[in-house]
Formats: structure tokens, sequence, C-alpha cells
């Protein structure tokens, strides 16, 4: 572990970071109608999952009711909802500036463009996270629900945060496909249904069999959703510290996939030329 | 003085696969290689204001990418102010500004100010200099009205003055501009030109130029590299150009009569569509002002436009001619 303190040029690279992602904040913001936009289905989306969530609980389905009050499932699903609709569309801004020829003006600055893409739209993350987390606990408040403890709100909102870079490291894997394929949409399909079956996007994976559930806690869809979402069902420490460990882990094994395809494509762009 | 660019037999070939007929075709393409830039070498003094023209497809981009850093060449070797762009792509990042006229590098939905603001962490540029650069290009480029303006809604002219100013926010001693006045219409490329020109001028800034307009090479650039077919084929200052290629005019009237007949010295008809009249106006022979008055003079004319000749023309003209 390195203990010396950052370089001028590392303080730099971060300061131009911070800049971006509030530049990511400022575009979400200027958008705000879409922001709207997004609340509102949010509101409509929860309230159609809640319901199906009310009737599974009113029917007592087998087994289902063992692992946690089924009306929990409610909250979880607001969770994961709140981290899923909170993600900007990362790989377009990949497929756009790669395909584009843009890549070219971003390579001819002296900070990483693939730190600063990311910075922006973790920035842009960020305030729809406050937009829809605020949504969020006034649908609950309006819903009449009972409200999770209060240490449930601060480790779904930390796991939220964490979640949430997950997912933006997962589609920038899918957007830098952009490298080598003309579009990336399947390899964001791939990544936006395994987060659906593996990350727990509607029903969390403790439901599944042990082998498909031990697969799943341990990918990084589960690491973007799953941790977060299962703070609304069962609030624990322990739980709280698992979750953080596999988020850190797929944080950094994310971070340099991202860094490997980034460096790939950088040295095919500068042999072969803007696409 | 060490040159601020130098280039020595810089080259840059593309290969691609080609399909070729036939189901077995499909399987074993055929590789194509297609040479952009062929062994260009030439030099490039600080201060100095140049011009790369060409007609499509002759490597002026290529070159200019190449000396920018963001493509490696095939073979050869450059120099651009002490370092070899390819190599040492974000140390040369610091000392040079580069305006794609295509492509904007400010972001849309945000006021250019916002923009200007990250360039600032981006260069690492202290506040108290970033502030008074903005403040110098801000007043000449009389940006005070637009720099709060979401750029999707500024006009392309306005876009192209906040643009140039974001290429030069960190005091560059290089300006690589490709293309920086296309789309835009006469009083702003007045405008842009006047700015690249004075600005260099007064910051001893070199300046790496390439246009399809030849006004551009005449009004900003006091040197010109004609490249076709990416191999050099003239290199010569602008006046000498100017007085052998570029003193040419095209006059186009719309008339009610189908055709219209202008004898004048110095003016040539161009074949045309009926009721088009194309003149060829040499203009160190006649004036285009005089061919025009004495169209005019006819009567029945609906529309008049005074055009360059095409660089695809002018470029054939000069290689034929240093080719004789």
């Amino acid at each position: 572990m390195r203990s010396t303190p950052p370089t001028v040029a590392e303080r730099a690279m971060l300061a131009a970071a911070v800049q971006a992602f509030r530049l990511g904040a400022a575009q979400t913001l200027t958008g705000w109608p879409v922001l709207a936009g997004r609340c509102f289905f949010y509101v409509l989306l929860m309230i159609v999952l809640s319901g199906l969530w009310d009737k599974v609980a009113a029917e007592q389905v087998a087994g289902l009711a063992r692992s946690a009050p089924v009306s929990a499932f409610v909250l979880y699903v607001g969770a994961t909802e709140w981290i899923t609709l909170s993600l900007p569309a990362v790989h377009l801004k990949f497929e756009d500036d790669i395909r584009g020829g843009a890549l070219e003006t971003h390579l001819l600055r002296p900070k990483p463009y693939l730190l600063q893409a990311i910075s922006q739209s973790c920035g842009s993350a960020f305030v729809r996270m406050l937009a829809l987390g605020a949504t969020g606990l006034t649908l609950l408040a309006v819903s009449g629900r009972a409200w999770p403890s209060p240490e449930a709100f601060v480790f779904i909102a930390v796991l939220g945060v964490f979640g949430t870079v997950v997912g933006v490291l997962l589609y920038a894997l899918a957007g830098l496909g952009a490298f080598w394929a003309r579009r990336t949409l399947p390899f964001q399909l791939i990544v936006q249904k395994l987060m659906f079956v593996l990350g727990g996007l509607f029903a969390p994976i403790s439901l599944y069999p042990p082998i498909l559930r031990g697969i799943g806690e341990g990918s990084p869809f589960a690491a973007h959703l799953y941790w977060a979402g299962i703070q609304a069902i069962r609030p624990s420490v322990p739980l709280f510290l698992a979750g953080l460990a596999w988020q850190a882990l797929w944080l950094v094994l994310l971070a340099a996939a991202c860094a490997a395809l980034w460096r790939a494509g950088v040295r095919k762009v500068l042999r072969e030329g803007a696409a | 003085m060490s040159p601020a660019v130098t280039v020595r037999d810089l080259t840059k070939r593309y290969s691609y696969s080609r399909p070729r007929k036939g189901l077995a075709g499909a399987f074993a393409p055929e590789r194509v290689t297609i040479e952009a830039v062929s062994a260009v070498s030439f030099e490039i003094e600080a201060g100095e204001r140049v011009a790369i023209i060409g007609p499509n497809g002759a490597g002026k981009s290529t070159t200019l990418k190449m000396l920018c850093g963001i493509l490696e060449p095939t073979a050869g070797e450059a120099q651009v102010l002490g370092f070899v762009p390819w190599r040492e792509r974000k140390a040369l990042a610091y000392r040079i500004g580069v305006v794609f006229g295509q492509r904007s590098q400010l972001w849309g939905e945000l006021p250019a100010r916002e923009s200007f603001a990250l360039l600032r962490q981006v260069y690492d540029q202290p506040k108290d200099a970033f502030a008074r650069r903005l403040g110098e290009l801000s007043e000449r480029f009389a940006l005070a009205d637009i720099m709060d303006q979401p750029v999707h809604r500024l006009s392309l002219g306005q876009r192209m003055r906040c643009e140039i100013t974001a290429s030069l926010l960190h005091g560059p001693r290089l300006l690589f501009l490709d293309e920086p006045t296309i789309g835009l219409d006469v009083t702003a490329k007045a405008a842009i030109r006047d700015f690249i020109r004075e600005h260099a001028r007064d910051h001893g800034q070199t300046v790496l130029l390439t246009s399809h307009d030849t006004r551009d090479i005449e009004l900003v650039c006091d040197r010109v590299i004609v490249v076709d077919e990416g191999r050099i084929v003239v290199d010569q200052p602008t006046d000498q150009l100017r007085r052998s290629f570029l003193a040419r005019k095209l006059v186009v009237l719309q008339s009610q009569a189908p055709s219209l007949s202008i004898e004048m010295p110095g003016v040539a008809a161009r074949p045309s569509a009926p009721h088009t009249t194309v003149l060829e106006v040499d203009t160190r022979t006649a004036r285009v002002d005089q061919v025009i008055a004495r169209a005019l003079a006819l009567g029945g004319i609906e529309d008049i436009t005074i055009e360059d000749p095409p660089m695809e023309e002018v470029v054939h003209e000069i290689y034929a001619a240093h080719r004789r």
C-alpha cells in the first residue's frame, strides 16, 4: 500500500476529474425536464412493482415469507430501481465519441479522457440519485408503508453510491467495445440482462437456489444492485461490510478492465486513425 | 533558433480488408493498402503561419493529426516544439492548441464558460493567468454576451469563436487549425481570419492551417504547402502563389435571358446551364466590380454570386504547372 502523498500531477488529475464531475452534474441539472420525467417514471414503476409484491404477500407464496417479510421486497425493488434509474448511458457517450471522431479532440488533451468521462458520468449519476432518492422517500411517506430502520437508510445510501459507480464501470466496459464494434448496443444488452438476472433487479438473489445464489453474490452485477437492495430487507453490519468488500473488489477489477480496454483501444486509434 | 516543426519523410499507410467476389471471397478478403501521406518533408519556423492545402483525400488532415500526436506514422520522423508528437502526446498537448472546424470541443448543453472552467483544470492553468487570458480573448472576440448561453444555442460563427478561445486558453505556442471557417458566413469568416492573424502576430504564435477556402490561406498565412495524393506539390510564399494561381474569381450570374455575353479582357465564359452564366475573371487583368457593372448594364439579372475556384481546380492547376 502506498503511503506517499499524491504528486502535483496526481493532484492536478484529481482536480480535473472533480471539475468533470461537476460538469456532469451541471449537465444533468440543465436537463431538469428529463430528470423530472425520470422521477415520474420511477413513481410509475414503483406503483406497478409494489402492486405485484403486495399481491405476492397476500397470496402467501410458499417459502418466500420465510426469507423476509414480503412487504420489505417492495423496499428492495425501490432501492435497486433507484440505482438502475440513476445510471447515465455512459456506453452511448463512448460510442458517440469513439465512432463519431470526437475522441480525437479528447486525445489532444493532457488529462486522461477515460477518467474524465467516468467522472462526468458519476457527476450526472449523483444528481439523479439525489432527485430519485427524494422521489422515493416522498413516495414511501405517501404510501403509508413501514419505514426501514435509520441504519438501513445509511447502508442503502453508501452501498447505493458505490453500486452506481460499479454500474457506470460496467456500462463503460460495454461502451469501450466501440473501439472494435460499430454499435455497443449488443454489449449493453448483455450487461443489462445480467444486471437483471445476477444483480437481482426485481427480486433478491437470496431467493435463488444455493449455487446460483453463490454465483450471483460474487458477480459485479450483485455489487451493482443486490448488496444495496438487500439492506432494505435485512439491514445488518456484517451484510453491509460483505457488500462493501464485494463492491471494492469489483471497483478495482472493473477499473483495471476499463483501463486495459482503453489502452488497447487508444493504441488501435493511434495506429489506424479514428473510426 | 530551432524550427517549431520539423518533418522528415513522414509517411502514413492505411490497410483495410475488401471482400472479394463470390462466397469464397467473403472468407478470404483482399488486403488493400492506401498511402495517405508519402514521405513528406518540411520545416516551419517559430512564428510562421503556414497553410497546407489540397483536395479531399490529399493527406492534409492526416499530416495534421500526426503532428498533433493522435496518429502514428508508418515511417518517417517529426518533431513539434522539440517533442516527437506520437510518443510525447500529453507533454505536447500543453503547448499546442487545436481546432477541428467540424468537431466541437465544448459541451453543447452548457454555457461555454463551464467548458472553459473544465479546460482550466485539464491544462493546469493558474486561476489568475487563466482569468486574464479569458478576459483578453473575450474582449477581442466579443464573447461577453454569449459565454453564458448554452453552446447549442449559439450560431456557428459564435460557436467557432468560442472553439478558438477554448484552444487558446492555455497559451499554446503552436496553433493547429483544420478547416476553421468551414460552413461560416462571409462576416464570420472575416472575423475568424482577422483574429487568427492578429493573435498569432501579437503573440509570436506559429500557425498550421488546413482549409478548402483559398481566402483563409491568402488572409492568414504567409506560406503555403500544397499537397496532392499524399505528396508535397508546392511549398512557397503565399504572395508568390497568389500571383500565379489565386488571382481568379468566378462570377455566377442568373439571368432571364438563356445566356449572357460579356466580352472583356481577362474574362472568360465557362460552360453552364441555361439562364446561368459563369464568368472566370482574372483579377490581374479585370476587376470583378467592372464585370458585374457590365452584366447589370445588360439587364434581366436575377442573382449574382462571386466564388473562388474550387480548391481541387486550383491544386490541379498548380500541379499541372509544376509538371510542365
